[in-house]
């Protein structure tokens, strides 16, 4: 195997990393098959879970709103937040690392933890359901 | 600039007051803004640090041209062969001495305000939405470039503090040093530092008033 085809093979799947909403919510939905095999996202639950404190001060909803294909509105600066459901903003859930970056920071201020993939595949469920 | 064999050295005022209220101001800022990047429940008070650190590092680059002695970038701004002499001086063990900053902390200062500024000005952008996820990205980069100069910045006090038998960080906190009469500044410059204070109050009364979204 020389290195240039090991570069045009790293080459190759970097489209791979540019992703699409329906790719990711399978994706997720495959890591939490790993720990539940009976698992499916569901939205009813994504629903819930997003409007949820948790027993915190916030929810995903206090930022993103509820229903979330409008404006959302940061809970602590006042700024305003563009819609988080993919259907109302077709960047959303394009770019798997910024999904994961932002998983992985909002779910703490909520939940004080990371998020599990079951979670954020029934989320993605529920953004996937709303459109605006 | 005098060699460290000089024998007849006293306690000697190096660092004026605004040098040094801004050194101190600009890390606890920098550590500050670190330590509140991570949580939205945070990013008010990041956001007021990122806009006194821009402050405190514009009135750094003006103290550059107007201070007094040792902080102007005149006395402490070197070519590339004055760096090199103090490094080989190092790798010798033969350290050249300098009251002031030396030809590669001069460069490390310069290096350290240029990414200050880039991390200022690319949380401004992200804050403001100019552009996406790169915009994020950068300013995430440059603050762990400029995180990781700071470390190297602490080892070279530590080294040359242990190499010169001085404490440098104590320097860079009461202003003195031992030295030639010859190398002292007069004055300590209080209303210069006043001016810095204000400066950073009126930052934070914007920013509690809403005023720096």
């Amino acid at each position: 195997m020389n290195i240039f085809l090991l570069i045009m093979a790293a080459a190759l799947a970097l489209p791979a990393l540019a992703a699409d909403p329906a790719s990711l919510l399978a994706g997720y939905q495959a890591e939490a098959r790993k720990a539940d095999a009976a698992f499916a996202a569901s939205a009813r639950r994504g629903e819930h879970f997003f409007t949820a404190t948790h027993g915190g001060e916030w929810s995903c909803a206090s930022c993103h709103g509820n229903p979330p294909d409008g404006a959302g509105r940061h809970a602590k600066t006042g700024k305003t937040i563009a819609p988080l459901a993919p259907g109302a903003d077709p960047q959303r859930f394009t770019d798997a690392a910024r999904s994961e970056k932002w998983f992985g920071r909002n779910c703490k201020d909520v939940l004080g933890r990371v998020c599990t993939s079951a979670e954020k595949a029934d989320v993605l469920a529920f953004l996937l359901k709303r459109r605006s | 600039m005098t060699l460290g064999t000089d024998m007849n050295k006293e306690r000697i005022l190096v660092w004026d007051l605004p040098t040094r209220l801004f050194h101190w101001l600009l890390a606890a800022t920098f550590a500050g803004a670190w330590l509140t990047a991570e949580s939205e429940r945070w990013r008010d008070v990041h956001v007021a640090l990122g806009y006194t650190f821009a402050g405190l590092i514009a009135f750094r680059l003006a103290w550059g041209f107007i201070g007094s002695r040792h902080a102007r970038f005149s006395s402490f701004v070197t070519g590339p062969g004055p760096v090199k002499r103090y490094l080989a001086s190092l790798l010798l063990f033969r350290p050249e001495h300098h009251v002031g900053h030396n030809p590669a902390g001069g460069w490390a200062v310069l290096a350290l305000l240029g990414l200050g500024l880039a991390t200022a000005a690319s949380g401004y952008a992200v804050h403001a939405e100019f552009a996406g996820h790169w915009l994020e990205e950068l300013h995430e980069g440059v603050a762990e470039a400029m995180l990781a100069l700071v470390f190297v910045h602490i080892g070279a006090v530590v080294v040359s503090s242990l190499i010169h038998r001085e404490n440098l960080a104590r320097a860079m906190w009461t202003g003195f040093k031992r030295g030639s009469s010859a190398d002292a500044i007069r004055r300590k410059r209080w209303v210069a530092a006043g001016a810095l204070l204000a400066l950073v109050a009126g930052i934070w009364t914007a920013a509690l008033q809403g005023a720096l979204r």
